[in-house]
């Protein structure tokens, strides 16, 4: 987030982007608007059922932080503030759809069963337990075509169907390319259970997209 | 190979601890998130790289998972996202103060 608004902002400071939507500089805030769309909505959708919500989270937001631009006072990173009232709003009507929140204590995390099923390795019974049996058929020229044209549509159905947590921290890492230590800071998240999160969804991923391109070739 | 006496470092793989001895590639892609991002104790870490060279499925494996990545980069999950109306007149009022 503070990396989006420092990069939709580089020519100008944190405090001439204040005084640019003070003024209402149409161009300054939709610029802004466009660059933060994807992260905010992509965090409000983690606590909230549907993207139409988390749609609606992110334009409350932004109305929020029109209204109270001149209370603003630089104590904390513009992008901080704005994130600060994202997860408010986000917070209020995950209340309202009663759901718990997405990185709250009581949510356990993901249940830790193996990211490839172990029918794929050997038995303890077999020459090289825990070894492959079924091995990965590396990614040639065809696969990696299909990686870059149609396949690309079902990696995004399939991200779309990760458990809630899986889906938020791959898209903030992978997809909007935020760093380890961002998403944890602005989560709340340990390390530690970022990167459990981030490693059962990219497993899956790689598990959808291997039977989607084995099919495909097949 | 997948006994129970913790590594070195202690790091938890999937389930087994990974011995001074081997890293199965069951184990392997347990640890592969841990081991892109640096978060491997350096025992641990010599081990999946002596995996690495002499498992060529595990390089295969650990290639697809590249690929994963960069193509979730790939994504165009910028949506166009227009500003409400509603938002764009509240703002539009601020030009006039």
């Amino acid at each position: 987030m503070q990396t989006e608004i420092a990069a939709a902002t580089a020519h100008i400071s944190d405090q001439e982007t204040v005084a640019a939507l003070r003024r209402g500089d149409e161009q300054t805030f939709r610029d802004l608007f466009a660059r933060t769309y994807p992260m905010l909505k992509r965090v409000a959708r983690g606590y909230v059922a549907s993207d139409a919500v988390a749609e609606e989270i992110v334009q409350e937001t932004w109305m929020a932080v029109i209204a109270g631009i001149d209370r603003f006072e630089s104590r904390s990173t513009l992008g901080t503030w704005i994130f600060s009232i994202l997860t408010n709003q986000a917070k209020t009507h995950c209340a309202r759809e009663r759901r718990a929140l997405p990185f709250s204590s009581v949510v356990p995390m993901d249940a830790e069963e193996p990211v490839v099923a172990p029918d794929r390795f050997q038995n303890d019974d077999e020459a090289w337990p825990g070894h492959w049996a079924t091995p990965p058929r590396p990614w040639q020229r065809p696969e990696r075509r299909m990686l870059a044209l149609e396949a690309r549509e079902h990696l995004r159905r399939a991200l779309a169907q990760l458990p809630e947590r899986q889906r938020l921290i791959v898209g903030l890492r992978d997809v909007d390319g935020h760093s380890a230590e961002e998403v944890c800071g602005l989560l709340g998240l340990s390390q530690e259970n970022q990167r459990v999160l981030l490693h059962r969804g990219r497993s899956r991923l790689r598990a959808e997209l291997e039977t989607y391109l084995d099919d495909a070739v097949a | 190979m997948h006994s129970a006496t913790p590594s070195e470092d202690g790091h938890p793989a999937g389930g087994f601890s990974v011995t001074a001895h081997e890293v199965t590639c069951q184990q392997f892609v347990e640890l592969i998130t841990d081991y892109f991002e640096g978060a491997l104790g350096p025992a641990t870490q010599s081990r999946v790289e002596e995996h690495l060279v002499m498992c060529d499925w595990c390089v295969a494996y650990a290639d697809q998972m590249e690929a994963t990545v960069g193509a979730l980069a790939e994504l165009d999950d910028r949506e166009a996202a227009q500003p409400s109306e509603g938002l764009l007149a509240v703002l539009r009022e601020r030009q006039r103060i």
